[in-house]
C-alpha cells in the first residue's frame, strides 16, 4: 500500500479534530478514515503514483460542502472531487492527501430536464448510464452524447474536463455544451454561472438555458481539474433524438490514408461523429488481446454514425458520404465504406460495443492498467503523428492502439494513443513508451487533456511565460490556500 | 464434431464466425467432414486466404498456400455483403463479374462451396438472434 507523502496540512488542526468536524458536517455514516476504505481512492488505472487520502466523505447537499470548504480553507486541508474514478489521468489521486469528496454515491440526482430548451440539470454524481436510461424512459425524443466510457462514468466530470462524445463531429468538445454551473469557491460562497445567474437565492429550474453573453466565468472552472472550486450543479445541453440512425464503417488501407478520409468526411457536415482506430484495436475488441497486423490487412477502421429525421434525409446524407468516399478513391485512397451493422454480423458482433454507447468497451478495461496520451490535435498534422507514433509502439513491442476523432466538422481533432498493461508488472516500460509518445505529440502541437501531473510538467516547459503567469495568478486568486485538488498542473 | 480454427486476421475471424454458425448442424457437418478441399478466397483490396477442409477440421492460411487449390474465389467486400443480405444472387454476381471463380467447371466442388459458404453467410445475415440491439434491449 502506498503511503501518503509527507506534508504539513495538520499543523493547524489535529487529524482527530478534522474527523470530528467531518462527522459533524456529514454524519458518521458518510465519513471514513479507515485505510481499507481509503485505498480504492488512492490510485486509478494509470501508472500515476498512488497517494492515500486521509478521509473520504459522501456529501448529500451543497450546504454540507459549503461548511467543508470553509473549514478546509481555514485549515489548509486539500479537497479532491471524485465521481467514479474512471478518468485516465490520475485526476482524482490525492497528490497531497486530504479529503476526497465522493459525489458518486449521494449527489447523483438528475434535477431537471428542460424539454423546451433541451438541457439537463445534473448533480456531479450522475452517470452516463443513469442519464441515458432516464432520457430513454422519459424523454425519448431527446438525447445526450456519450464517450467511449462505461455507463458508470460521470457526465459532469467529462463535460467540465472537455471530454468528447459520439456527437463530437457536430458539437465538438463537451466543454462547449455546458449551459451553466453552480460552484463553491474557496471562501465558501456559492456562485451560479450562465443564464442561471439571476436570482439572489435559488435559480429557477428553467433558467439554465445559455452560457452567454455575460463575461464567461465558466472558463474559471472548465478544464481546471477541480483546482479552482467545487462544481455542485451542471447544466448540459441535450439534442433532438432523430428516429433514423445508421453507422457506416470505413476500412482504410495505408497508415496515413485515414487522415484525409477523416478530414473530408468531417467537412461534409453529415455525420454525427468520426472515430477511427488502428486495426489492432478492432482485433482487441474481439478478444485478441495482443494482436499483430498481417500483410494486406487494412490499417485503420473509422466509424461514422449518421442520424436523420426521415428516410429521405438519411439517403441524402448517405449520398453525400458516398460522393466524398468516391472522390477520395479517385484521388488514390484505398478506402471501403460499408454498413457496420451488416458487416459486424458477419465479422463479429462484439465490435458493436463501439456503437451502443455508453458501454463497457472490453478493449479498454480488460487489463488492470490503462494509460494514454489523450490530446486535442491539429488535424493537418494527423499524418505526421500517425507516422511517428505507430513505430514507437512497435519499438516497445506493444500493439499499436491509436484512437482519433474529428471534432466540430474538422476544425480540430483528437489524437489519442492508448496503452493497456498489467499493473505492477511492466509499468516502467509502459511509462517510458508513453513518455516518448508524449514528447513527439507535444512537439507537433498536440494539447493533452485530463492530464497527469508529469505531463503538465512537460507542457509547462513549452507554454509561453505569459500564459503560465496568468494561470498562476488566477489559481492563487481563486484558491489562495491551495486546497482545491492541489498538485494538479504542478500547483 | 467439427473443429474450426480461430484465426487472428480479419478474414479468418470473419470466416470462422460464419462457418461456426452452423457447426452443430447435422447437414452442415455432413457437407464439410471429409470434403478435403483447399479453397482460396480473395476479398479485393484485402489479401488471399486459404480455407483448408481436412477431415473434421477447417483451418486458414494467409501465406505459404498449398500447391493444390480446388477452387479460387474473388469478390469485393460489398459483393460479399450483397450476397449475404440477398441483394444479389451468386449467379448474377458471376455473370456481372462481381464474383469470379476459378474452377467453375468443377461443378460438384462449386455447388458444395456454395452450400457451405454462401448459404452460411445468408443464414448468419438473416438470423434475427444476431440483432444485438433487439436481443439485449432489456438488459442493456
Amino acid at each position: 500500500m502506498t503511503e501518503t507523502k509527507q506534508r504539513k496540512i495538520y499543523d493547524k488542526v489535529s487529524k482527530e479534530k478534522v474527523e470530528q468536524k467531518l462527522i459533524e458536517i456529514f454524519g458518521s455514516e458518510n465519513v471514513t478514515g479507515k485505510s481499507v476504505d481509503l485505498y480504492p481512492y488512492s490510485y486509478d488505472m494509470t501508472e500515476c503514483e498512488a497517494h492515500m487520502p486521509d478521509f473520504v466523505v459522501l456529501p448529500e447537499n451543497e450546504e454540507q460542502l459549503v461548511r467543508l470548504v470553509k473549514y478546509c480553507n481555514t485549515n489548509a486541508i486539500p479537497i479532491v472531487p471524485y465521481i467514479s474514478g474512471n478518468n485516465v489521468g490520475g485526476l482524482t489521486i490525492p497528490e497531497k492527501g486530504g479529503i476526497v469528496i465522493d459525489f458518486g454515491k449521494k449527489m447523483n440526482r438528475i434535477l431537471h430536464i428542460d424539454e423546451n430548451m433541451m438541457y439537463a440539470l445534473l448533480e456531479p454524481g450522475v452517470t452516463f448510464g443513469q442519464l441515458y436510461k432516464y432520457l430513454e424512459d422519459n424523454y425519448p425524443h431527446l438525447r445526450y452524447s456519450y464517450p467511449f466510457a462505461p455507463p458508470y462514468a460521470g457526465v459532469v466530470g467529462n463535460a467540465i474536463l472537455s471530454g468528447m462524445n459520439n456527437l463530437s463531429c457536430k458539437i465538438g468538445s463537451m466543454g462547449d455544451s455546458i449551459n451553466g454551473l453552480e460552484v463553491i469557491t474557496a471562501d465558501g460562497s456559492i456562485a451560479r454561472i450562465g443564464s442561471c445567474f439571476y436570482g439572489k437565492d435559488e435559480a429557477d429550474d428553467d433558467s439554465w438555458w445559455c452560457r452567454y453573453p455575460m463575461p464567461d466565468l465558466m472558463g474559471l472552472f472548465i478544464n481546471w481539474q477541480g483546482m479552482t472550486g467545487l462544481v455542485t450543479k451542471c447544466a448540459v445541453q441535450l439534442w433532438p433524438n432523430p428516429p433514423f440512425k445508421k453507422t457506416y464503417l470505413a476500412i482504410v488501407f495505408g497508415l496515413e490514408a485515414i487522415a484525409p478520409v477523416m478530414r473530408e468526411v468531417g467537412r461534409t457536415e453529415v455525420v454525427d461523429d468520426i472515430s477511427a482506430v488502428s486495426i489492432e484495436v478492432v482485433k482487441m475488441a474481439i478478444e485478441i488481446p495482443e494482436p499483430t497486423k498481417i500483410e494486406g490487412e487494412p490499417d485503420f477502421a473509422a466509424l461514422f454514425p449518421v442520424s436523420a429525421k426521415t428516410e429521405n434525409h438519411m439517403n441524402a446524407k448517405k449520398e453525400i458520404l458516398d460522393l466524398t468516399i468516391k472522390k477520395l478513391q479517385d484521388q488514390g485512397s484505398k478506402v471501403i465504406l460499408v454498413d457496420v451493422d451488416e458487416f459486424s454480423r458477419l465479422f463479429n458482433l462484439r465490435v458493436r460495443c463501439y456503437l451502443d454507447l455508453p458501454s463497457v468497451v472490453l478493449t479498454l478495461v480488460e487489463y488492470s492498467g490503462l494509460t494514454w496520451f489523450g490530446s486535442y490535435a491539429p488535424t493537418h498534422k494527423l499524418e505526421e503523428l500517425i507516422r511517428e507514433v505507430y513505430p514507437i509502439f512497435l519499438k516497445y513491442d506493444v500493439p499499436p492502439f491509436i484512437y482519433m476523432k474529428i471534432m466540430k466538422h474538422a476544425h480540430y481533432g483528437i489524437f489519442r494513443p492508448i496503452i493497456r498493461y498489467k499493473k505492477f508488472e511492466n509499468e516502467e516500460k509502459i511509462h517510458q513508451l508513453l513518455n516518448e509518445i508524449t514528447e513527439v505529440c507535444i512537439n507537433k502541437g498536440c494539447i493533452p487533456y485530463k492530464t497527469p501531473v508529469w505531463m503538465t510538467e512537460k507542457m509547462r516547459k513549452k507554454i509561453n511565460p505569459g500564459w503560465l503567469k496568468l494561470f498562476d495568478k488566477i489559481k492563487n486568486c481563486m484558491d489562495p490556500n491551495n486546497i482545491f485538488n492541489p498538485g494538479r498542473w504542478n500547483t | 464434431m467439427l473443429s474450426i480454427q480461430k484465426g487472428e486476421d480479419l478474414l479468418s475471424i470473419t470466416l470462422n464466425n460464419i462457418l461456426s454458425f452452423r457447426k452443430d448442424e447435422k447437414e452442415f457437418i455432413n457437407l464439410v467432414v471429409n470434403w478435403n478441399k483447399n479453397i482460396i478466397i480473395e476479398i479485393l483490396d484485402f489479401y488471399l486466404i486459404e480455407v483448408i477442409f481436412n477431415g473434421n477440421q477447417i483451418s486458414f492460411k494467409t501465406n505459404n498456400f498449398d500447391k493444390k487449390i480446388h477452387l479460387k474465389v474473388q469478390l469485393d467486400l460489398q459483393t460479399f455483403l450483397d450476397i449475404a443480405y440477398l441483394r444479389v444472387n451468386p449467379i448474377s454476381a458471376v455473370l456481372k463479374r462481381r464474383l469470379r471463380i476459378k474452377g467453375l467447371l468443377k461443378i460438384r466442388t462449386l455447388l458444395k462451396f456454395m452450400k457451405i459458404f454462401l448459404e452460411s453467410m445468408k443464414m448468419v445475415a438473416a438470423n434475427p438472434n444476431l440483432n444485438y440491439y433487439e436481443q439485449n434491449k432489456k438488459t442493456r
